[in-house]
C-alpha cells in the first residue's frame, strides 16, 4: 500500500516535469513603411510568404500612389496614357462605381482640392472661397468616360486612389495569404485593420476603435474574417485661427466635411468596400449612410456622433462593446 | 533508510512540484516588453516590467534622432527631429495594439506581451 503510494506520487511527480511545455503558435510579424504610412503584418503558421506579402506592397504603391513619379496614376493625371493596366482599370472602375453609388460623397476626383488645402504635401493653407469654385468645376467623377481600360478625362481632371488603394490591397493580401493555406493573420494597413480566420487561440479578433478624443478606445469589435475601417476627422487635421480643418473633404463643397459625426468604423468582407465607405458615410452623415446600409447591406458600421453617441447598425450588435470614455455612451442600434 | 523517510521526500518533492506547476500555470503573464524597429529591423528590445529607475537614450539614424523615455511599464518618444512630431504627441505606451511610430525617421516602438484581453489591433 505504501509502496503503491510511493510510486503513483513518483510518477506524477515526473509528470510535473512537462507542465512548463504549452503550445504556442508560431507567429510572424512584418513591419512595411509604404503608401504614406506604416502597415504591420502578423502571420500564424506558414509564414514563408511575407516576402511575397511585401512585394504586393511594393507593388501596388509603384502602381497607383500620386507621389510615385511614373505610377500609372500619375502618367494618367499628367495627361500621359488614357489607358491602364487591366489590374488598375478594375480598380478605377470600381471606385467610380462606389462615386456614383454614394452619388459623389466618395470622389476620386478629389485630388486638387487636398493639394489646394496641403493635405498631399503637409504645407497647410485653407484656400479662398474663389479659389475652391474654381477648383470645383475640376472635382466630379463624371468627368470621367470609362471604356474598358480606357478612361478619357477632362481638361484638370486628376484622381487620388488614396480612399480605396489600401481597401483593395488588403483584399490581396488576404487572397495571397488564404491560397497558401494560412488560417489565422491580422493585417494592419496604417489603421486599416484586415483580419483573416480567428485568433491562433480560436476567439474571434478584437479590434478597438480610436477614441477621436485621442484618450484610448471608444469600443472593441469582435471579428472573423473582416476588414474593419475607421475614417475620421481627428486623424490628419491641421489648426488655424483657432479652427480645425480636416482632410475628409466634401466633394461637393471643398470644404472638410461637418456631417455630425466624429468618425465611421465599416466592417466587412470587401476591403475596399469599407475603404471606401468609410470615408463616403463621414462625408455624408447618419441619415444618408443609413439609407446606404439599407439598399445595399453589404456592410456594417459603428458611427460615434458629435454629440457623444453611438449608432451601430444591427449586424455589430453582439460583437461591439464600448468602452473607456465610451462604457456609459447612449447606443442606438440601427435595424432595416 | 525507512520507507517512512521515503514516503515524506517524495511527498515533499511532490508538493514542490504541485506548487511549481501552480505558479506557472495562474502567474500574470505580464512580460512587457518594448522593441525598438528602425526600418522594420528590431534594434532594441526592452523588459519595461523589470525597469526601476527611469532612463532617456537617443536613436540616432540616417532619418534622423528620436529621444526615448523608460519607466517602470511604459515608454514614450519625448523629443525629435522629425517633421511632424507624431510620435511625441502619442504620448506613453503600455499595450500592443497601440505602437509609436515615427513616419519620416521609420522608428516603430511597439509593446510585445500577451496579457489577456489585449485588442489585437486599433482601426483609426
Amino acid at each position: 500500500m505504501k509502496r503503491g503510494l510511493a510510486i503513483c506520487m513518483g510518477f506524477l511527480s515526473l509528470l510535473l516535469l512537462f507542465t512548463g511545455c504549452r503550445k504556442k503558435e508560431v507567429s510572424k510579424t512584418a513591419t512595411i513603411f509604404a503608401m504614406d504610412t506604416v502597415m504591420e503584418f502578423t502571420v500564424y503558421g506558414n509564414s514563408e510568404i511575407m516576402p511575397q506579402l511585401e512585394a504586393t506592397v511594393r507593388e501596388m504603391e509603384n502602381r497607383l500612389s500620386v507621389t510615385v513619379d511614373g505610377s500609372e496614376v500619375a502618367v494618367w493625371n499628367r495627361g500621359g496614357s488614357e489607358t491602364f493596366s487591366p489590374d488598375t482599370a478594375d480598380l478605377v472602375a470600381r471606385a467610380l462605381e462606389y462615386c456614383r453609388r454614394t452619388d459623389g460623397a466618395l470622389d476620386i476626383t478629389v485630388c486638387p482640392l487636398m493639394r489646394a488645402w496641403g493635405f498631399t504635401t503637409e504645407t497647410y493653407r485653407v484656400p479662398s472661397a474663389e479659389e475652391l469654385a474654381e477648383l470645383l468645376e475640376k472635382v466630379d467623377y463624371r468627368h470621367i468616360k470609362a471604356d474598358g481600360t480606357t478612361f478619357c478625362k477632362s481638361a484638370g481632371t486628376e484622381i487620388d486612389l488614396g480612399a480605396v488603394a489600401k481597401g483593395e490591397l488588403g483584399n490581396r493580401l488576404i487572397r495571397m495569404l488564404r491560397e497558401s493555406g494560412v488560417k489565422s493573420a491580422l493585417l494592419n494597413l496604417g489603421g486599416n485593420v484586415v483580419a483573416l480566420g480567428n485568433r491562433p487561440d480560436g476567439a474571434a479578433w478584437r479590434i478597438a476603435i480610436e477614441d477621436p478624443g485621442k484618450e484610448g478606445y471608444a469600443g472593441v469589435l469582435q471579428v472573423t474574417d473582416s476588414a474593419v475601417v475607421t475614417s475620421g476627422g481627428y486623424e490628419r487635421n491641421f489648426t488655424q485661427n483657432g479652427v480645425v480643418y480636416h482632410h475628409l473633404l466634401d466633394p461637393k463643397t471643398g470644404l472638410p466635411a461637418s456631417s455630425g459625426l466624429l468618425s465611421v468604423t465599416v466592417v466587412g468582407a470587401d476591403g475596399m468596400l469599407c475603404d471606401a465607405m468609410s470615408t463616403a458615410c463621414f462625408v455624408m452623415g447618419l441619415e444618408k449612410s443609413i439609407e446606404q446600409w439599407k439598399t445595399y447591406r453589404d456592410f456594417e458600421a459603428v458611427f460615434l456622433t458629435e454629440a457623444g453617441d453611438i449608432y451601430l447598425t444591427e449586424g455589430l450588435e453582439s460583437s461591439f462593446t464600448a468602452v473607456d470614455r465610451y462604457a456609459d455612451a447612449k447606443v442606438t442600434v440601427i435595424r432595416a | 533508510m525507512k520507507t517512512k523517510t521515503w514516503i515524506i521526500i517524495l511527498a515533499g518533492v511532490f508538493l514542490l512540484g504541485l506548487i511549481g506547476t501552480l505558479i506557472v500555470f495562474f502567474r500574470p503573464t505580464e512580460n512587457k516588453i518594448a522593441n525598438l524597429y528602425v526600418d522594420g529591423v528590431c534594434i532594441r528590445s526592452i523588459d519595461l516590467s523589470s525597469v526601476t529607475e527611469p532612463y532617456e537614450f537617443t536613436v540616432e539614424t540616417d532619418h534622423g534622432s528620436n529621444t526615448v523615455r523608460v519607466e517602470q511599464g511604459r515608454i514614450a518618444v519625448i523629443s525629435a527631429d522629425c517633421a511632424d512630431g507624431t510620435c511625441i504627441r502619442t504620448g506613453w505606451i503600455g499595450e500592443r495594439a497601440n505602437p509609436i511610430v515615427c513616419l519620416p525617421h521609420r522608428l516603430v516602438i511597439r509593446i510585445e506581451s500577451d496579457v489577456v484581453g489585449d485588442v489585437d489591433a486599433v482601426a483609426r
